[in-house]
């Protein structure tokens, strides 16, 4: 994946960075463990403390939706295509309005501690085999996300040290991991959130510096900024105009809205982003904290597009794509630049934290979800005292994280973003259906719960099984053999559709009676329950 | 009608006296529960389809009208450019619209109705309430660590 790397960063940055990274880790790993559910109450562990201010759950909202993929693949996509790569991150910010308008206040109303509760609320007599079927979506999300995150890690120490050795991988992967373990299992969600928050707030911080590093050598003058972008990016002009890197023919076209489709819709249903919506104490406090994400997610957006365009102005295409063909690197060869080692290292120390901190994220709502869906609904009948699913849940974690640190030590060389999109495609295709038919639809059914989880789930990752992907190409997993019949790349543009159908059919064909009342769960998804 | 009367507000017709709390199931069917279900879903599909359509039409303008996204503005500023920019402004305005209209729009009717649903002496209708300032919002300030 890397041809030369040391060329990043010198000796002095690495050491820095790593220095930092460990301050940062020790800090938070102490007031996580620190503000770690004391007593045995599930409620804390799964919500964390549910009297914080709109910002900080803002903030904290903000670091559970960006991940290191935004920082720096997004960047990297920008900086090596230009007008393509701004449109993704477009993609990243719109995700954000589905989950305010159609999602957020709806679910906290409707819920309790994981998606499987708003879906139980509504079909109270059939919730085991579908809290089954939603621990099932939920685990192949959240732990291809977290391998994604693990892989993007190696990738990440491949910039400082060059090709790591295995013993190096290993070392990376299985210390990175060991800490999100920690974070989750021992400090629950309000450890999980002292993370966010701190990520959250280095992140904007971090980015938007930046970002106003390169504008002001750009004299604030964003046309300069931009010929000087098209200057050295080795296209000219064509860097600024849509299609340099998804333009090549219709295929790719509808492979990139593809892609698009499962962002938009996909981000939106991260296990994660939902638990998060769950915390806050009110649902005014939620609004609040939402508009504060809004504020937050578009501002680094916005920052990281200025960032990629600086990079490419400054350092050059050629470097970058020499240096990493992903474009991984671009905003630490910048940083390089501007700042020299010292912006590098605070720079890398912030990617590693954004690793950390959406990984304990996914773990802690992976977690949930085996021990209040699957261990306490489904296999204890709901009988499970709260020390007993504490204890499940805590050791899920664990399992987890080992599960994920396997996988992701296996797939070390397999590209982060490709990894992230599949996740992205199978929340977009089947969690996304399920909870938006819970919410409005009123005769939506458990069949019809059934078939659009397990069948979006399974059309996603065939799809992806027979395209360019895993064979046919030279970039494949299988390079040499094929049996790739579908041509995109991303599946969602014919999964997502599939979900929603095949939820659909579901009802349609199940009978009438089996519709589970509605009147009372709308009255509380609009009004609120009494005790609220 | 004073606040603590004991006799519930009959301003609307269609709830009888009572002397215990109303069930989800009255309150559905409750017209102005209908209209309020109305009004959240129709602002809600319709700023999703403004904001995520808006979106999903510029990549595919961009992908497949490329000339027209090319025109230059103001430099090198080109439509695509600015329209991606637009985005973001998009994004804000649905976002203040959306807190405007649920504080103002829906807020009231729902606190009303899970007055209601806790039987709770009723408070006043919405259109009084709104005179006196929103309970909810000096609640969201109070009670928090400083920041």
């Amino acid at each position: 994946m890397v041809t030369t790397s040391a060329a990043v960063t010198d000796n002095f940055s690495l050491q820095l960075t790593f220095v930092l990274f460990l301050s940062v880790v020790v800090a938070t790993l102490f007031t996580a463990l620190l503000t770690a559910p004391q007593r045995d109450e599930i409620g804390e562990f799964y919500l964390g403390n549910r009297t914080m201010s709109p910002l900080r759950n803002g903030l904290a909202m903000c670091g559970d939706y960006l991940s290191a993929a935004t920082l720096l693949g997004s960047t990297g996509l920008v900086a090596l295509t230009g007008y393509d790569g701004l449109m993704y991150l477009g993609g990243t910010t719109v995700a954000w309005m589905m989950v305010m308008l159609l999602i957020a206040e709806p679910l906290r109303r409707t819920g309790k501690f994981t998606l499987g509760d708003t879906v139980a609320l509504r079909m109270p007599r059939q919730q085991r085999p579908v809290r089954l079927a939603l621990a099932v979506c939920t685990l192949a999300v959240a732990t291809l996300y977290l391998v994604a995150q693990l892989v993007g890690s190696v990738a990440l120490l491949t910039q400082f040290t060059g090709e790591p050795s295995p013993a190096t991988r290993t070392l990376c992967v299985v210390v990175i991991g060991t800490i999100v373990i920690m974070y989750a299992s021992l400090g629950g969600m309000p450890g999980a959130t002292v993370i966010q928050i701190i990520k959250a707030v280095m992140l904007v911080v971090g980015i938007t510096v930046t970002a106003g590093w390169v504008l002001h050598r750009f004299d604030w003058n964003p046309n300069t900024l931009l010929s000087a972008a098209a200057d050295r990016s080795g296209n000219g002009l064509q860097f600024l105009e849509p299609g340099l890197r998804y333009g090549a023919s219709t295929t790719s076209k509808l492979d990139f809205f593809s892609l698009e489709l499962a962002i938009v819709l996909g981000l939106a249903a991260l296990p994660h982003v939902l638990m998060r919506l769950l915390a806050p104490r009110s649902v005014g406090v939620l609004r609040s904290s939402v508009v504060w994400a809004v504020g937050l997610v578009g501002l680094v957006c916005f920052a990281a597009g200025i960032v990629g365009l600086g990079a490419t102005a400054v350092v050059g295409r050629e470097t970058i794509a020499d240096t990493d063909r992903t474009g991984n690197a671009s905003v630490l060869l910048l940083a390089h630049e501007l700042g020299g080692g010292v912006l590098t290292a605070l720079l890398s120390c912030l990617a590693f934290v954004t690793l950390l901190a959406v990984a304990a994220g996914l773990t802690l709502a992976a977690a949930s979800s085996l021990a209040h869906d699957l261990y306490g609904e489904v296999i204890r009948k709901g009988r499970a005292s709260e020390r007993e699913e504490l204890t499940v849940a805590r050791l899920a974690g664990v399992l987890i994280g080992v599960l994920g640190m396997l996988l992701a030590l296996v797939a070390w060389g397999a590209n982060s973003a490709t990894l992230a999109f599949l996740a992205f495609a199978i929340a977009a295709s089947a969690l996304l259906p399920t909870l938006v038919y819970s919410l409005f639809w009123k005769r939506f059914t458990a069949k019809g719960a059934l078939l659009s989880l397990y069948g979006g789930l399974i059309s996603s990752v065939l799809l992806v099984v027979f395209s360019p992907v895993v064979s046919s190409t030279p970039t494949s997993i299988y390079p040499t053999s094929d049996f790739a019949w579908f041509p995109l790349q991303n599946p969602g543009i014919v999964s997502i559709p599939a979900g929603f159908l095949l939820g659909w059919l579901g009802t349609v064909l199940s009978d009438r009676r089996e519709s589970a009342p509605y009147e009372e769960f709308e009255v509380r998804m609009l009004v609120g329950a009494a005790d609220e | 009608m004073p606040e603590f009367s004991p006799w519930p507000d009959d301003s609307s017709a269609f709830h009888a006296p009572q002397s215990r709390p109303i069930s989800p199931q009255q309150i559905s069917h409750d017209p102005e529960f209908r209209s309020l279900r109305r009004a959240r879903l129709r602002f809600a599909t319709r700023a999703t389809a403004l904001s995520v359509g808006a979106f999903l039409l510029y990549v595919l303008l961009s992908s497949f009208a490329p000339g027209v996204m090319n025109e230059p503005l103001i430099g090198h500023f080109t439509l695509g450019l600015a329209l991606g920019l637009g985005q973001f402004v998009v994004m804000a305005v649905t976002a203040w619209r959306y807190a405007t209209y649920m504080r103002t729009k829906v807020d009231p009717l729902a606190d009303h109705f899970r007055s209601q649903l806790r039987h709770e002496p009723l408070r006043p209708r919405p259109a009084a309430q709104a005179q006196t300032p929103a309970p909810a919002q000096a609640q969201g300030t109070r009670g928090f660590p400083t920041w």
